[in-house]
């Protein structure tokens, strides 16, 4: 294939030093640079020197650090990559911005680098991976005994209650609509009965007589925990038009970030899958109302909720009334997560691939081939959108596939 | 008793919050360029981005944004203390702390009420690290 000409499309506009560089403190380390403090210093020097205010970046390049420093500046980038793949890490940083900054999804990509090596060494600096540093959102947080996404993920859903008067119950039915795609799928861990003890038809009583995991969210308001493997490959048009398998295009794609930590989340409500996805809508020259399938992530039922109103799929405080009232179910006019969703059909803890290879199924006319699916499984759907969210409600991308 | 839940370890960039926490009083980061007060702390203001950061001794009180009941998931010696509340707290300064809530019955999460005044109380866990700790005053 040729590569495509990407010369003069973009251009590095500064470049700058932490203040303290090299071996501050001395042989006693009388000063120790954390590596947070070694990016900062570097990014607001940067910012001086070219006069481009830190709130104009909206591309967050580094090697593994991109949604800590997006976050500790408080920055919601559209586009973040933390590729960290050893010491070129940066001169791929600068080609993928390049490319980013060519194709318009972003005008100013920050590429930044911040490695304590002395002031740390041996005591397993970050990127490391070891004991070195302790960051001061970790400070901030350690000390209140949270331990997994469900303790998090259950203060969105009081929220949710308090603000718009929705109930667990009323996300219960999210469970429950998404269980019945899960019964259409052999594949499903929940299935039927003789795939798992706790498979097979729930009710809304079920869900909420189901043991307790982080008040007021119940085992069945919870995803699975599995495991799994997925692939996709991607190809140009002319590649493939000559293939066996067919063709799903991608009409429009985005990403966004709210935050890092919970602590950081503004609005418990909302996530930033309103901007991704208005990235996504724009590319496509498409709005909700043409959307005719959804693959959203369900790690919990609040997570599928509030997305469903984040892709304004639904009204603010509404997104649990597409379950409720049956539109996502077999049959409905806006199937969602037709696969069984992470509620009941795989979650392996990062349960993007697991959307991709339903969408990708559902828009290739393969959601029943036999290895997926049973008869009814597969939609008439010719558009579907998927959003991933990742964190504690914190990163979202958006895609929307089309049938060819 | 010694304190057997997770103790937050102290960086490098936070000793007047710390120092503050051993005398009972609340410090928080503060923006001597916006004014504008953030948790938690940061190198450069995340609201102007400017570096002129001092600190700033905080009231104490806030009220309660969110919170929920850890029935089976904790850290640590948090294990034994199930169930308990967790919360975040919108300080009256301005921004957000997340909390383990007091002065509340987790069997009785109805009775937790959003909005409700909260105080900060601060317990010792060694001989360096005071833990804030928020207790719902008036609900």
């Amino acid at each position: 294939m040729r590569l495509p000409d990407l010369s003069y499309r973009a251009a590095m506009v500064g470049a700058c030093e932490s203040n303290l560089i090299g071996y501050p403190g001395g042989e006693e380390r009388s000063i120790r640079c954390t590596s947070l403090q070694l990016h900062l210093e570097a990014i607001k020097n940067v910012s001086d020197y070219t006069g481009i205010p830190i709130s104009d970046i909206d591309g967050v390049f580094s090697a593994g650090w991109s949604s800590e420093l997006a976050e500790h500046l408080g920055l919601h980038p559209s586009y973040i990559d933390t590729t960290s793949v050893g010491g070129c890490s940066f001169q791929i940083h600068v080609r993928h911005a390049l490319a980013a900054i060519a194709s318009g999804m972003i005008d100013t990509a920050l590429i930044s680098h911040g490695e304590a090596g002395w002031s740390y060494r041996g005591m397993g600096g970050r990127g490391g991976g070891g004991r070195g540093e302790v960051s001061p959102a970790e400070e901030a947080t350690a000390a209140y005994g949270i331990a997994g996404a469900p303790a998090q993920y259950a203060h969105a859903m009081v929220r949710h209650n308090h603000v718009y008067g929705t109930t667990p119950e009323d996300f219960a039915h999210i469970s429950v609509v998404t269980r019945k795609w899960a019964m259409l799928n052999p594949r499903a861990l929940m299935y039927s009965k003789e795939t798992n003890p706790f498979g097979g038809e729930i009710s809304v009583d079920d869900v909420m007589s189901a043991r307790l995991i982080a008040w007021p969210m119940t085992l069945y308001h919870c995803c699975l925990v599995t495991d799994h493997g997925g692939a996709v490959i991607l190809a140009r048009p002319e590649i493939a038009r000559t293939l066996k398998s067919k063709p799903v295009w991608v009409v429009g794609a985005g990403e966004s970030m709210g935050h890092s930590n919970m602590v950081e989340m503004e609005d418990f409500t909302a996530t930033s899958a309103h901007r991704s996805a208005k990235m996504a809508y724009e590319m496509a020259g498409l709005s909700p109302e043409d959307i005719e399938m959804a693959m959203i992530y369900d790690s919990f039922t609040i997570t599928a909720g509030i997305t469903a109103e984040m892709l304004g799929l639904a009204p603010r405080g509404r997104g649990y009334t597409l379950w409720k009232e049956g539109h996502a179910a077999p049959g409905g006019r806006l199937p969602i997560n037709t696969n069984g969703g992470g509620l009941s059909f795989n979650h392996s803890g990062m349960y993007g691939m697991q959307l991709l290879v339903e969408a990708y199924r559902q828009m290739s006319g393969t959601a029943e081939d036999g290895v997926n699916g049973d008869a009814g499984k597969q939609t008439e759907a010719s558009n579907c959108i998927v959003n991933g969210t990742g964190g504690t409600l914190s990163t979202t991308g958006t895609l929307i596939l089309e049938r060819d | 008793m010694a304190y057997e839940k997770p103790i937050p370890r102290q960086g490098q960039h936070t000793k007047p919050f710390w120092d503050g926490a051993k005398e009972g009083k609340l410090i928080l980061p503060h923006c001597t360029e916006c004014n504008r007060v953030h948790w938690y702390p940061r190198l450069i203001c995340p609201f102007c981005h400017s570096n002129k950061l001092d600190w700033i001794e905080a009231s104490g009180e806030g009220t309660l944004y969110t919170f929920a009941v850890q029935h089976r998931l904790a850290a640590g010696g948090w294990v034994k203390e199930l169930p308990f509340v967790t919360a975040f707290i919108d300080l009256k300064e301005g921004d957000r702390m997340q909390t383990v809530l007091r002065g509340v019955d987790p069997n009785k999460p109805e009775d937790i009420k959003i909005g409700s005044k909260v105080k900060v109380e601060f317990e010792q866990a060694n001989d360096d690290i005071f833990i804030p700790f928020w207790r719902v005053v008036e609900s």
